[in-house]
């Protein structure tokens, strides 16, 4: 994998020196620009006037002093003339707003536990299917089933699967119960319902599991692709040496699959911060705002209270969010792998 | 190879087949769950067709043939905004990744070479989507694309073409430059020689690349919820939509939901390892 890659690289260089007539010097325009243009226009310049909307206060259907102006007929004068006044409030409101506070620490929740339970079972599925086994390739091809989902979906899937009273799972712990009911000496009469999605800190899990049930095969598949590219020869040495296969576990595949590992996790990390589709079909949020997340908020603050500014202001408070974990998980991640990889 | 101990062998098989199971049984419960009364759907969990309860096809042809036109719009959007943000973002993408693979960029002001400005485009797959929540709206609703297939196109090629991109520079890296070369020698210019020779040649990363714009867009919630009302409603808004409409009709949303995920897990079923290599791509270059 890594030679071809270098192979690859030195082809790529050889291209890159012939690149000196005229043609191709209007040509490398032509082909980076349409990309480089959407970009600049859809996420760059969005983003910066988004930023620009978070210090004023701007709601939907224009600024305060819009609608005073509006209702007044007075010509509007805020700050250097224009129509709307600039102000630090969102971001004041920021540190006050409890709702927010609790989205903040559900979004967390969901990205720090969803994650490591998906790259826990993730690991240990992709060693299980790295073993030789018949029925294999079907297997693989299973796998690939709840990541093309619609996450929509998988929400009602959930709901389907965790309902208190008409789900598979609950009419299976009915029979527990029972059966717990008659067992000797340490039996007990238990509840015969479990609140999965109706109490706020069992809805927060449920939700992780619905999440890793989604992406548990996308972090599998990866990681079991960084497994068979690990050459067979290393594990051949270290069993002529006398390794267990415990040993080889914890000295090779682990350190060899540190940085796979390190991308993977950094990618459903990433995208775990955007959680909302799940979250609205199964529990709108509730029970209260127990499971709601930051995206849905900022959307509901958009759409719903129509209050575009305050919406801009959090959503760069996501950002930085983000970029602090993504930024202390590659600085963590850099001193674990072991230079050189 | 070794052989196994057989503990060893019964717990391979067993993990197997316990999380197959996991996977499947939730999609075997939306198929039945399709096909039961409302009585058998609402009171205690029935399992098995013709054992326990007498399917009825009531809610396909309620679906199919009632509400047929509604069901088809839906769809249609989905299928016209994920096609149409999936066509242009591999078009872009591809292009974007052969110059990235093929020339050597360097931005004035940012001293950017082509791996800045690669890492700098993957970036903006990561930007949460709540950030633009904002300047989309008002300006689509400025500029009048607020529930257009349209919009949604727009949207979708730009959150698609970081993905296209990366995985398509990899695959370029990945292809010799000799078949283009010895095509410019014969008189080709370089478009015609990406036009003809090397985007024939990648038809794989293509098709890879594809999936992966066409199942983002299809199964996409967020644009779509804030960006349509209800010309341009996609699958995702309309089946999560069916949450407060008249209670929850499980037997009519199971049916709804298969027929929305049945092409995509179609799509990837088939073409299975066009995914697995864009994964891959995506996942061990990063």
């Amino acid at each position: 994998m890594q030679r071809s890659t270098r192979e690859s690289k030195q082809e790529a260089a050889a291209a890159l020196t012939v690149d000196i007539t005229r043609e191709d010097r209007v040509m490398k325009r032509v082909f980076l620009s349409p990309a480089v243009i959407v970009l600049l226009a859809l996420s760059i310049f969005p983003l910066f006037w988004s930023l620009g909307i978070s210090f004023t206060d701007v709601l939907r259907g224009g600024s305060t002093l819009e609608r005073e102006a509006a209702m007044t007929g007075e010509e509007a004068s805020g700050f250097l003339g224009l129509d709307f006044d600039v102000t630090l409030r969102n971001y004041e409101r920021i540190f006050h707003d409890e709702r927010l506070h609790i989205a903040a620490r559900n979004t967390l929740f969901f990205v720090f536990v969803g994650v490591t339970i998906q790259y826990a079972f993730g690991l240990l599925l992709a060693l299980v299917l790295h073993q030789e086994f018949i029925g294999r390739s079907v297997v693989r091809v299973i796998f690939l089933m709840p990541m093309m989902t619609m996450p929509v979906v998988v929400g009602y899937l959930g709901r389907m699967m965790f309902d208190s009273y008409r789900s598979p799972l609950a009419d299976l712990y009915r029979h527990f119960v029972t059966w717990w009911d008659g067992v000797p000496l340490i039996g007990s009469q238990l509840d015969p319902t479990l609140p999965w999605l109706t109490d706020g800190s069992w809805a927060r899990a449920t939700i992780v599991i619905m999440d890793s049930w989604q992406w548990i095969p996308f972090v599998t598949l990866i990681l079991l692709a960084g497994m068979q590219a690990i050459p067979d020869d290393i594990y051949e040495a270290a069993r002529v040496d006398g390794a267990s296969s415990l040993q080889m576990f914890w000295r090779i595949t682990l350190p060899l699959l540190a940085p796979l590992s390190l991308t993977v996790i950094l990618i459903r990390g990433l995208e775990t911060f955007k959680i909302i589709d799940v979250i609205v079909v199964t529990t709108g949020g509730g029970p209260g705002s127990a499971t709601e997340s930051l995206t849905m908020y900022i959307y509901k603050t958009a759409l719903t209270f129509g209050n575009y500014s305050y919406a801009a202001a959090i959503s760069f408070a996501l950002l930085v969010l983000v970029i602090v974990f993504a930024t202390a998980f590659l600085g963590l991640g850099r001193r674990a792998v072991p230079r050189g990889m | 190879m070794t052989r196994r101990p057989l503990w060893q062998t019964v717990l391979l098989y067993a993990t197997v087949l316990f999380w197959c199971f996991i996977v499947l049984f939730p999609f075997y419960w939306l198929g039945t769950t399709s096909f039961k009364r409302q009585l058998d759907a609402i009171r205690l969990p029935k399992y098995v067709p013709y054992y326990d309860f007498e399917p009825t096809t009531e809610h396909w042809d309620y679906l199919i043939n009632v509400r047929g036109d509604v069901t088809w719009r839906h769809f249609r959007n989905s299928l016209i905004a994920a096609s149409g943000g999936t066509f242009f973002s591999v078009l872009v993408g591809a292009m974007a990744g052969y110059g990235l693979s093929r020339f050597r960029y360097r931005w004035p002001v940012l001293n950017w070479d082509n791996d800045n400005i690669s890492f700098w485009v993957i970036s903006q797959r990561f930007l949460p989507p709540a950030l633009f929540v904002v300047p989309f709206l008002i300006a689509y609703s400025n500029l009048n694309l607020i529930d257009t297939h349209l919009g949604l196109i727009i949207a979708y090629t730009m959150f698609n073409i970081p993905f296209a991109v990366w995985i398509m520079r990899d695959f370029f890296n990945g292809l010799p430059v000799d078949l283009e070369e010895s095509a410019r020698v014969d008189g080709a210019n370089r478009w015609t020689a990406f036009m003809r020779i090397v985007l024939p040649l990648s038809a794989p990363g293509l098709v890879s690349v594809a999936i992966f714009s066409f199942v983002f867009s299809w199964n996409e919630y967020l644009y779509a919820l804030m960006l349509t009302n209800f010309e341009a409603i996609t699958m995702p808004i309309f089946i999560a939509g069916q949450n407060t409409q008249r209670g929850v009709e499980w037997w009519y949303i199971s049916a709804l939901a298969l027929t929305a995920i049945v092409p995509v897990v179609l799509i990837g079923l088939l073409l299975q390892r066009f995914i697995t290599r864009g994964l891959v791509a995506g996942a061990l270059k990063g």
